[in-house]
């Protein structure tokens, strides 16, 4: 055969199987496991901020909406705003009864805070008020709330036409009663009222956990007070929220339904399982600021790598690598040193969560995006910080690198 | 056997500089297949330059380089880089294996760009190993061997691809004279079994071993000649 009559040239092209591909771009870090190892740790760093960040304020907010959940958001509070001239309203005293006689209204109670205080007996100063207050209600509250007895009972038809209180969780404590054994009693605008039941604290109504609860009949006889309502509250069916909402002023006051104040106290809830996120997204920077010093660590491991083996790349070269299969080998390699962070960034950060939200007694949900989020993000920063050197790699004349000393 | 495994057809190359350096000028040889020639010449005689050039990893300014018959010029990278692995095997003075691979796997790095498959090429690479007698060292390290023995592997390297032509830059420079003699029989045993060697060194005495010695100087052929096998 003649060099005239070339062969066709086609016949000849260098190829390397996907599993081959593997298989060198992991030479490097088998070669040099501890390398490998160090170099990974800055995108598990990152990653597993980010996962973690995600992660715990994901399992806050299951907890708060699990809590939520218990709670329901169909409770809703009534309470008298201000008139046309800023001075305090009053609601009407038959508003509960008004609201009640709603639709979708499944009950509804009122409260009318006293002036009157309540102290352990009658040796202890008037002025020594310990933030407790005394409120006038109705039998129907406990339900209207869902709140649950700690002991005792709750007040009823008739316990509330009697001198009986029952206490929220924080009264009972700081007035030292934590048993009724025998038959506490407290000292209310000048009367001894026996205790007859403790409350379980309220989620939603921090305030109620520091009142002492007398019946209203007892406060208008005994205590010669009028009683008007300060909160009403009320359970509608769940659907219909909105539509209570919407008549609520007016059913409660409909001479000036300006003057009334309508709430849902589990938005205050609701709010707070948002309110994070200003703070979720700072931390996510910095768990992104993470990630890009340990992309930079790779860039830079992966730059000495190419010095260091501009032999093997000279040699693999000779034996009929491309230069396509140098970079290739460089960003797969680059690519797998960070997915090894980013598996090993997932575990922490998974890890971190459960830590925390077990330590916080919350729900541990951590969202699958998170995950695939982060090892995504940890493949993206490898092969980016693998097509600088890759370059560099595939640019390296084959006859420098093979050359004795070269 | 009278193929034309190697033509270089006025070949020159040139680097760039203030004067341009020719270090290879209109160079013309053919190389048959089964043949053993050295290619001589003092340092800075254009040797390196020469075997890059047949070695397709540089490209001559000027003339042309067939390989088996294959104008590489008019190649892509892709097809250089093909045409290497299956028609070209190199031996580097320095051995250059892959350290922390076995040797069967330094070996079978040669198939590698041809897409063999891995079963195939552990095969051909136990093979080849067992062809320059280093059967018993399939699964060592090249940190387990000594100077000889890595120089085999490289050799197996270089032959397990069964190309059309093996070249062998300074295949003895850094191994001392016992071992020097066992590699120069090693090539001179393959060369009988058929490879095509080309030996690119500034031995004189190594050339002397060799049929077929082109001398060069200053990038030019100065004296192409031939020992009939009888001396050899």
């Amino acid at each position: 055969m003649t060099a005239v009559a070339s062969p066709p040239a086609t016949r000849f092209r260098s190829r390397l199987r996907p599993s081959d591909l593997v298989r060198t771009g992991t030479s490097g870090i088998r070669n040099r496991p501890g390398r490998a190892a160090f170099t990974a740790v800055g995108i598990a760093i990152g990653i597993a901020s980010m996962v973690a960040v995600l992660g715990i304020s994901a399992s806050s907010r299951a907890d708060l909406l699990a809590e939520l959940d218990r709670l329901g958001t169909n409770l809703l509070q009534v309470q008298p705003g201000q008139d046309l001239f800023g001075e305090a309203a009053t609601l009407p005293a038959d508003a509960p009864l008004m609201i009640r006689r709603i639709g979708p209204v499944d009950g509804a109670a009122s409260v009318a805070k006293l002036q009157a205080t309540v102290r352990r007996n009658d040796q202890i100063p008037t002025s020594a008020r310990n933030g407790l207050t005394v409120h006038a209600t109705e039998p129907g509250l406990i339900d209207t709330l869902e709140a649950d007895m700690r002991t005792g009972r709750f007040l009823d038809a008739a316990s509330a036409q009697l001198p009986t209180v029952v206490l929220g969780s924080v009264a009972a404590e700081r007035l030292g009663i934590t048993n009724l054994q025998l038959g506490p009693r407290v000292w209310i605008a000048d009367r001894w009222f026996a205790v007859i039941g403790v409350l379980e604290p309220m989620a939603l109504h921090a305030d109620l956990d520091r009142t002492a609860f007398i019946g209203l009949p007892v406060a208008r006889t005994e205590l010669g007070v009028k009683g008007l309502p300060s909160t009403v509250y009320l359970r509608t069916v769940p659907s219909q929220v909105n539509n209570v909402r919407a008549v609520l002023a007016r059913t409660a006051n409909p001479a000036d339904p300006n003057e009334v104040q309508v709430a849902r106290p589990s938005d205050a809830l609701e709010a707070r399982a948002q309110v994070d996120q200003n703070l979720q997204r700072l931390l996510l920077g910095l768990g992104g600021v993470a990630l890009l010093v340990g992309g930079l660590g790779i860039a830079n491991v992966m730059i000495i790598s190419v010095l260091e083996r501009r032999t093997e790349i000279g040699v693999r070269r000779a034996l009929g690598a491309t230069k396509g299969h140098i970079a290739v080998q460089f960003v797969v390699e680059s690519t797998l040193l960070a997915l090894l962070g980013g598996l090993f960034g997932v575990a922490i950060g998974y890890a971190a969560t459960a830590g925390y939200a077990r330590r916080q007694g919350w729900i541990i949900d951590l969202p699958m995006e998170a995950l695939v989020l982060g090892v995504a993000a940890a493949l993206a920063v490898g092969a980016l910080a693998g097509l600088y050197p890759a370059a560099r790699a595939a640019r390296l004349d084959p006859a420098e690198a093979v050359r004795p000393g070269g | 056997m009278s193929d034309t495994v190697l033509e270089l057809k006025n070949v020159s190359r040139e680097y760039p500089g203030v004067p341009p350096v020719r270090a290879i000028d209109n160079v013309t040889l053919k190389v048959m297949s089964g043949e053993y020639t050295a290619i001589v010449g003092a340092s800075g005689s254009g040797k390196s330059t020469l075997l890059n050039l047949i070695g397709t990893l540089d490209r001559p300014t000027e003339g042309s380089v067939f390989i088996d018959g294959v104008n590489t010029s008019q190649l892509r990278d892709r097809q250089v880089a093909g045409l290497r692995s299956a028609r070209i095997g190199f031996v580097f003075q320095q051995f250059h294996l892959l350290e922390g691979m076995t040797a069967v796997d330094n070996v079978a790095t040669g198939l590698i760009y041809q897409g063999a498959s891995r079963r195939s090429r552990q095969e051909r690479s136990t093979t080849a190993l067992h062809r320059v007698g280093l059967g018993h060292r399939c699964d060592h390290t090249p940190a387990m061997m000594s100077g000889g023995e890595r120089q085999r592997v490289a050799i197996a390297r270089a032959l397990v691809g069964d190309p059309a032509i093996v070249l062998a830059d300074e295949p003895t420079g850094n191994l001392d004279s016992k071992t020097s003699d066992d590699i120069v029989a090693l090539l001179e045993r393959l060369n009988a079994e058929g490879s095509t060697i080309v030996v690119i060194t500034h031995d004189r005495e190594l050339a002397q071993r060799i049929p077929r010695r082109i001398s060069l100087s200053d990038g030019q052929i100065v004296d192409d000649a031939t020992t009939t096998k009888e001396h050899s």
